[in-house]
C-alpha cells in the first residue's frame, strides 16, 4: 500500500511539474517579455527573469494604434453572437431535453455532426452567399457565422443542466396552472444559470477568438477586430515584437477578465457530467 | 416521459432554421459553382458538368492535401489523447491548488488563436527563442534550430501548438466523465487488490465510452477545420509539406480565385467528413437507455 502511494506521489508531482511548465510557463514568458526593452527581446541569449522593464510597448499599441476600433468591434461581435447564441441553444435545449418529441435523437446528433460543416468548408459559399445578399464588411456577417459554430456544442452543454431539473417540479407548477412561459423564466432559466453562465462564456470565446471568417469577411479597417488586426502584425516581413506582444496579452485580457468572473461555471459545465 | 411533437419543434426551430440557412444555402451555392467553371467571383463561367471533379481527383496537390489532413488528424489525436488524459487524470487527484488549476488549465484555449501564434513563434524562434536557448544550454542542441524550417519539424511543431490549445479543454471533457464513474467501484477493486494502473484500464477507461465517442467526433472533425493556426505560422510550407485540405481550400479561392475549384474542393471535403461523421455515428454511438 505504501509502496504504491509513492509511486502515484511521483506520478503526481512529475505530471504536475511538465503542466504547469508546459501549460502556463508560456504565458509568463510573453507576459514579462512584453515589458522587456526591443534588445532583450531579440537577443540570443534570452532571460529567464527580466532584466529590463518599459512601458514603451504598451504606450506605443494604446496611443498609437488602432487598438481601441478593433476593440471596440470585438466586443460588439463578441456579445451581440453570445445573447443570440444564448436564446436560441437554451430553446433548443428545452426542447430537445425537456419535451422529447419525435425526431430528437436526430437533432441531437445532427447538431454535433454541424461541427463537420463550419469552418473552412463554408469559407468560399458564404463569402459568395453574403456578397450577393450585401452582407460583407458588417457586424451581422460575423455574427451570424459566430452563432454557428457556438451554438451546436451549447446545446450539448446544457444538456446536463436541463436533466438535472427533476420533472417534478415543471410538473407541479403546470398543476397550479403556471404557463409555459412562466415556467421556463420562473423555474427553467433560474436553475440551469449556470448552464447559461458556462454557454455564455463559451460563445463569447468562440466569438472573441475567430479569426478565419473576420479576415475574409471584413475588409475596412474600421470594421476589423482584433485577431485580424494582430495577424497583421504577424504577418509583416520585420515584426516588432514588443507591439506585437503588448498586442497580444491585451488581446487576451477581456475573455481573461471575463473568465474570472464566471469561468468556474464554464469549467464545472464542462466537468460536471456533461455526459451522463 | 410522453412526448411533445409539436412544441418541441417549435422549442428547436429557431436554432435549426438559423443552422440550415447557414449551410444549406451555401452548400448549395458551392454544389451549383462546382458544376461551373467560374473563375473570378462574380462573373458566371461555362457549365462544365463533373469537369472539375475529374480535374481535381487527379491533381497531386488535392492527394497531397489530403494526405496532409490525414496525418494532422491522427498526430492530433496522438498527442491530445495523451495530454487530455494527463492532464484530466492529474486533476482527478487531490492536490493544494487543484481548483485553481482546474479553473485555469483552459487558459491556452480560451485565448485568441492569434495569441497562440504568437506565443509560440516567439518560443520557437530561431534567433531568440527560449526553447532553442533551454534545448542549447542543456545539450540537447548543438545549435539553434528552425523549428518551422524542414517538412517533417514544421509539421510536428504545429501538431504540437495545436495540441497544447486544445488538450486542457478536452481534459476537462474527459474530467466530467470521471466524475460521473462511481467511486465505490474503485474502493471495491482496491479490496480485490488491484492497482491503480488496473484500475485505469477496467474501471476509467470503459466508463469514459460515452465521452470518448463525443471527443472521438466532435475532436477529429474540429481538428480537421484548423485553419489559422497552421495559415498564420507557415502559410502552409515548407514546400506544401503542411498545407491541408482547409488551407488548400483557402488558397485556391482567395490567392488563385479559383473559385469553383475551391467550391469543388469544399464539396468533396463535405461530402468526406459527412461520411466520417455517419459511419463514427453508426458504429461507435453508445447505447442510451433513457
Amino acid at each position: 500500500m505504501i509502496k504504491e502511494n509513492n509511486i502515484k506521489f511521483i506520478f503526481l508531482s512529475l505530471s504536475l511539474f511538465l503542466i504547469i511548465l508546459i501549460f502556463f510557463f508560456p504565458f509568463f514568458w510573453i507576459i514579462t517579455s512584453s515589458f522587456k526593452s526591443p534588445e532583450e527581446i531579440i537577443a540570443t541569449s534570452t532571460t529567464i527573469i527580466p532584466r529590463s522593464f518599459t512601458l514603451e510597448h504598451y504606450n506605443k499599441i494604446l496611443f498609437n494604434s488602432d487598438f481601441f476600433i478593433y476593440l471596440k468591434n470585438s466586443l460588439i461581435v463578441s456579445f451581440s453572437s453570445m445573447i443570440i447564441s444564448i436564446i436560441l441553444s437554451v430553446s433548443a435545449a428545452y426542447g430537445l431535453h425537456k419535451l422529447k418529441f419525435y425526431g430528437n435523437k436526430f437533432v441531437e446528433y445532427s447538431l454535433l455532426v454541424t461541427y463537420a460543416f463550419p469552418g473552412v468548408i463554408l469559407l468560399v459559399p458564404i463569402y459568395l452567399l453574403f456578397a450577393k445578399v450585401n452582407l460583407l464588411n458588417s457586424y451581422f456577417a460575423l455574427i451570424i457565422v459566430n452563432v454557428l459554430f457556438a451554438t451546436p456544442f451549447a446545446v450539448w452543454m446544457l444538456k446536463a443542466f436541463f436533466k438535472l431539473i427533476p420533472n417534478e417540479i415543471e410538473e407541479a407548477a403546470y398543476i397550479d396552472g403556471a404557463s409555459r412561459y412562466i415556467v421556463i423564466s420562473r423555474i427553467i432559466v433560474p436553475l440551469a444559470a449556470p448552464g447559461i453562465a458556462s454557454v455564455a462564456i463559451f460563445c463569447f470565446i468562440i466569438s472573441w477568438t475567430e479569426y478565419l471568417f473576420a479576415s475574409i469577411l471584413i475588409s475596412g479597417d474600421n470594421l476589423k477586430t482584433l485577431p485580424v488586426g494582430l495577424a497583421g502584425i504577424v504577418g509583416q516581413y520585420q515584426i516588432d515584437w514588443g507591439f506585437l506582444l503588448s498586442g497580444a496579452v491585451l488581446a487576451s485580457l477581456p475573455v481573461i477578465l471575463l473568465f474570472v468572473f464566471i469561468g468556474k461555471y464554464f469549467v464545472s459545465g464542462l466537468t460536471e457530467g456533461a455526459v451522463k | 416521459m410522453k412526448k411533445n411533437n409539436i412544441e418541441g419543434w417549435l422549442f428547436v426551430s429557431p436554432l435549426v432554421i438559423w443552422i440550415c440557412l447557414i449551410i444549406l444555402v451555401p452548400i448549395y451555392i458551392a454544389f451549383e459553382l462546382s458544376l461551373f467553371n467560374v473563375k473570378i467571383i462574380g462573373t458566371s463561367g461555362k457549365f462544365v458538368g463533373i469537369d472539375n471533379y475529374i480535374k481535381l481527383l487527379g491533381k497531386s496537390k488535392f492527394l497531397n492535401a489530403s494526405l496532409n489532413s490525414l496525418y494532422w488528424i491522427i498526430g492530433n489525436a496522438i498527442c491530445q489523447t495523451f495530454f487530455a488524459f494527463t492532464i484530466a487524470l492529474t486533476i482527478n487527484y487531490k492536490f493544494p491548488g487543484k481548483k485553481i488549476m482546474a479553473n485555469w488549465i483552459i487558459l491556452s484555449f480560451i485565448i485568441p488563436t492569434v495569441v497562440v501564434v504568437v506565443i509560440w513563434k516567439l518560443m520557437l524562434s530561431s534567433s531568440s527563442g527560449v526553447i532553442n536557448s533551454v534545448l542549447i544550454d542543456i545539450g540537447l542542441l548543438d545549435e539553434a534550430t528552425g523549428f518551422f524550417s524542414s517538412p517533417n519539424k514544421a509539421f510536428l511543431s504545429l501538431v504540437l501548438i495545436n495540441s497544447w490549445r486544445w488538450s486542457p479543454f478536452l481534459a476537462l471533457i474527459i474530467l466530467s466523465g470521471l466524475n460521473s464513474i462511481n467511486r465505490e467501484m474503485y474502493d471495491a477493486s482496491k479490496v480485490d487488490g488491484a492497482n491503480f494502473i488496473q484500475q485505469f484500464f477496467f474501471i476509467t477507461f470503459p466508463n469514459l465510452k460515452s465521452v470518448l465517442f463525443v471527443l472521438g467526433l466532435v475532436g477529429t472533425l474540429l481538428s480537421f477545420n484548423i485553419f489559422d493556426i497552421i495559415w498564420l505560422i507557415t502559410k502552409g510550407g515548407p514546400s506544401s509539406a503542411t498545407t491541408t485540405l482547409p488551407l488548400l481550400i483557402y488558397e485556391t479561392a482567395f490567392t488563385k480565385f479559383r473559385i469553383s475549384q475551391a467550391a469543388t474542393l469544399s464539396i468533396i471535403t463535405s461530402l468526406l467528413l459527412l461520411l466520417f461523421s455517419i459511419i463514427f455515428i453508426k458504429s461507435m454511438a453508445p447505447k442510451e437507455d433513457d
